[in-house]
């Protein structure tokens, strides 16, 4: 990671732009901005940026289009900025490579804590460090030996009920869509089978959490997916 | 005019095939009348002979003017050929006999005449009795008829029947720009060459379609005659159904006007309350008189933070509204598991002056719906719960699975009862039992939990319970005709 982290923003609204840029500066990222999809094609390929953070509504390409063309070519985390109620919207931008996404209006404390999400997975992709246990409050996740404790006292899991918190522990962070998920977790002829996932997150739930009904750990991402809060 | 051709071609036939009947019946009777008399020739004096060869002439008569003359000619002659000496010859030798003879033609021309044109007149009155019979069919026929394709239909159908054309096509222009209605009769296409008669619908704006007429028989005048009111009657109901068409559409756009009016007035109270405290707060916060690390500078910010959240919740409304208006509100409908859903939208909503009564059993079959869309009907639900009912209440959501096939959830308060003559209308859009001013909100949260349980093919309904307010739902339990599906269970392999 470089002591500055380098930020893309590609977003039309001026006045996103403008409060971005003293959001991001304030924490000592380095940032540039564009305010067309080609425009910012381009400038990730002149200038690779460590994350990129994607507006969906563009004036001349899509951002789900976008998505999928900075696939083709780099791994660098994409953020993407939506407006509420396009939930099919980021759910493809998701399925095309997005990482994680954010509704606007947001905080910008949320956005910071995608941002360092976002690095750390570079950070991990990157080899420098392989994070094998996962923690979230009194959970701990070992991943490579395949123990889950709470409070201190191992908890039994299915053979199903850990290959997904695995899967979303090693995520960590980030937004899983149900289709991502039922495809790493069961099977990819298994995608549609979103009431598998349904089930068993209520019982991980009620295995890991205090209050199954108000999770602290296993959190809901309405329409989308779910996502792992885990301790940063 | 005289109608002496009746309308339908099935039945000139039948008139010609007896008219020749009807003529050979004369003869016939004449002839009979004369075999008769001549057996009672010698009993009979000539003037009684003369008298009885009236009868048939009179009977031949109401077979048309025609029979009758045929009668009368062929009687006079069978008269003097059988029973004016001498006889078996035309000649006549007493003046008396010519004086019977003419008499008797006299009589007999008169009396086919008479009966004759009464006879013709009756059928000329029994014709247009029959068309205006048809054509009294067609006008309430026509009467009732809503649309352009309907007015089509019967008229087509009704000229069918009656004309009994090769084809018949009806051609109807609508106002709404809508293609025209075209209707054919028998159904099969019309033969290649244009028509043989075209009729246009003629109204004062102008003409509206025209009928369109396959027959290689010339018209007769009662033909153009029932076409042309036929034409007429056709122009005037369609006529009729584009001004109750028009007129709808002004009443729409009245409506719509009016919720637009309610709509503008609600929302810009409602984002202008926020947008003064934003601005209050910013503007003081950038003045420099709140220093930077005070209490006051907290309480700004965090207004600003709460009243944006504010308006993003009214900007969300009004987008909901518009997506159910425009039928673009389709619910992604997925196996979720309802209690998640609820407990998800009472952590994010619930305030420190209510308790919540939460009752969705982990046994409740799964729901197929649109979790975010089912998010925002609870989320509606409750908020007007908490606008109305009493601190250190209770509000109450339980679910249960009312039959196989449906789900009821119940969100209950123990606000006040609302009157039962307003239960229905709550769900209206702008729709407040109380007065505007006294609650906020823009007056859509009900409307769109509406919009959205009908959506997913569910009913929603106000009550008043003893001592409670509630509001409930159904939600259908099944998706495209298929159950919840079964839970997959396993167990710890450990």
């Amino acid at each position: 990671m470089t002591p500055q982290p380098h930020i893309l923003v590609i977003d039309d609204e001026p006045q996103i732009l403008r409060a971005l840029r003293a959001i991001l500066a304030e924490k000592h990222f380095r940032v540039t901005t564009a305010s067309r999809g080609e425009e910012g094609l381009a400038l990730a390929a002149a200038n690779p940026p460590d994350v990129i953070i994607l507006d969906l509504g563009l004036p001349d390409l899509d951002g789900v289009e976008v998505c999928a063309r900075l696939r083709e070519w780099t791994l660098t985390p994409i953020i993407i900025l939506s407006a509420r109620g396009t939930e099919r919207d980021k759910v493809a931008a998701l399925d095309r490579g997005a990482d994680d996404y954010l509704t606007k209006p947001f905080g910008a404390e949320e956005l910071l804590a995608r941002l360092r999400v976002a690095l750390r997975h570079t950070a991990q992709r990157q080899g420098s460090a392989q994070t094998t246990v996962v923690k979230s409050g009194d959970l701990v996740i070992d991943l490579a030996n395949h123990i889950v404790t709470r409070k201190g006292l191992e908890t039994k899991l299915t053979a199903t009920e850990f290959r997904l918190l695995a899967y979303l522990a090693a995520n960590a962070g980030r937004v899983l869509t149900h289709q991502t998920i039922l495809a790493h977790v069961w099977d990819p002829a298994e995608v549609d089978q979103v009431e598998y996932l349904r089930v068993y997150m209520r019982q991980l739930r009620k295995k890991l959490e205090d209050d199954p009904h108000q999770p602290r750990c296993l959190l809901t991402e309405p329409g989308v997916g779910y996502r792992f809060a885990a301790d940063e | 005019m005289m109608l002496d051709a009746p309308l339908r071609p099935a039945m000139l036939t039948r008139l010609h095939l007896s008219s020749g009947l009807f003529y050979a019946s004369a003869i016939v009777a004449i002839a009979v009348t004369t075999g008769v008399l001549h057996l009672l020739r010698d009993s009979l004096g000539t003037p009684i002979i003369a008298l009885f060869y009236l009868l048939p002439v009179g009977v031949s008569a109401m077979w048309g003017l025609g029979p009758g003359l045929a009668a009368a000619i062929f009687a006079f002659l069978s008269f003097n050929f059988f029973f004016i000496s001498p006889f078996y010859t035309f000649g006549v030798h007493r003046t008396q006999d010519v004086l019977v003879l003419i008499v008797f033609f006299v009589m007999a021309l008169a009396i086919s005449q008479l009966v004759g044109r009464a006879q013709s007149s009756r059928a000329l009155a029994e014709a247009r009795e029959r068309e205006a019979t048809y054509l009294y069919t067609l006008t309430t026929s026509l009467a009732g008829l809503r649309t352009e394709t309907d007015i089509a239909h019967a008229l087509a159908d009704h000229l069918h029947d009656i004309l009994r054309p090769a084809s018949v096509e009806i051609v109807i222009q609508s106002d709404s720009g809508t293609p025209p209605a075209i209707r054919r009769a028998p159904a099969e296409l019309p033969p290649s060459a244009g028509p043989d008669h075209v009729v246009p619908l003629a109204t004062p704006r102008g003409p509206m379609g025209e009928i369109r007429l396959w027959q290689t028989r010339p018209l007769t005048p009662p033909d153009e005659r029932l076409l042309r009111t036929a034409a007429n009657q056709a122009a005037l109901a369609a006529e009729r159904v584009a001004l109750a068409q028009a007129e709808t559409r002004a009443e729409v756009l009245g409506e719509s006007d009016r919720l637009k009016t309610a709509l503008l007035s609600s929302v810009s109270h409602e984002l202008r309350t926020p947008l003064a405290t934003i601005k209050a707060a910013a503007t003081s916060l950038r003045s420099g008189d709140v220093s930077w690390e005070s209490k006051a500078r907290d309480e700004l910010l965090a207004a600003v933070d709460e009243e944006v959240d504010l308006m993003n919740r009214l900007v969300g409304n009004l987008l909901d509204m518009s997506r159910i208006e425009s039928g673009a509100l389709k619910p992604n409908r997925e196996w979720n598991i309802l209690g998640e859903i609820i407990s998800g939208v009472v952590a994010r909503v619930r305030d420190q002056r209510h308790q919540f009564d939460i009752d969705a059993p982990d046994t409740l079959p799964l729901v197929p719906a649109d979790y975010v869309q089912m998010e925002q009907v609870f989320a509606n639900l409750i908020s007007n719960s908490l606008k109305y009912a009493p601190p250190a209440t209770t509000i109450c959501i339980r679910a249960r699975a009312q039959d196989e096939s449906t789900l009821v959830v119940q969100v209950s308060n123990e606000g006040p009862h609302v009157p039962p003559e307003h239960l229905e209308r709550i769900f209206d859009k702008f729709y407040r039992v109380t007065a505007a001013d006294r609650v906020t909100g823009t007056g859509l949260g009900l409307s769109i939990c509406k919009g959205i349980v009908e959506a997913h093919g569910g009913r929603i309904w106000a009550e008043n319970l003893p001592g409670r307010f509630a509001f409930n739902f159904t939600l259908p339990l099944t998706l495209d005709g298929a159950p919840p599906p079964a839970l997959p269970m396993e167990t710890e392999t450990e």
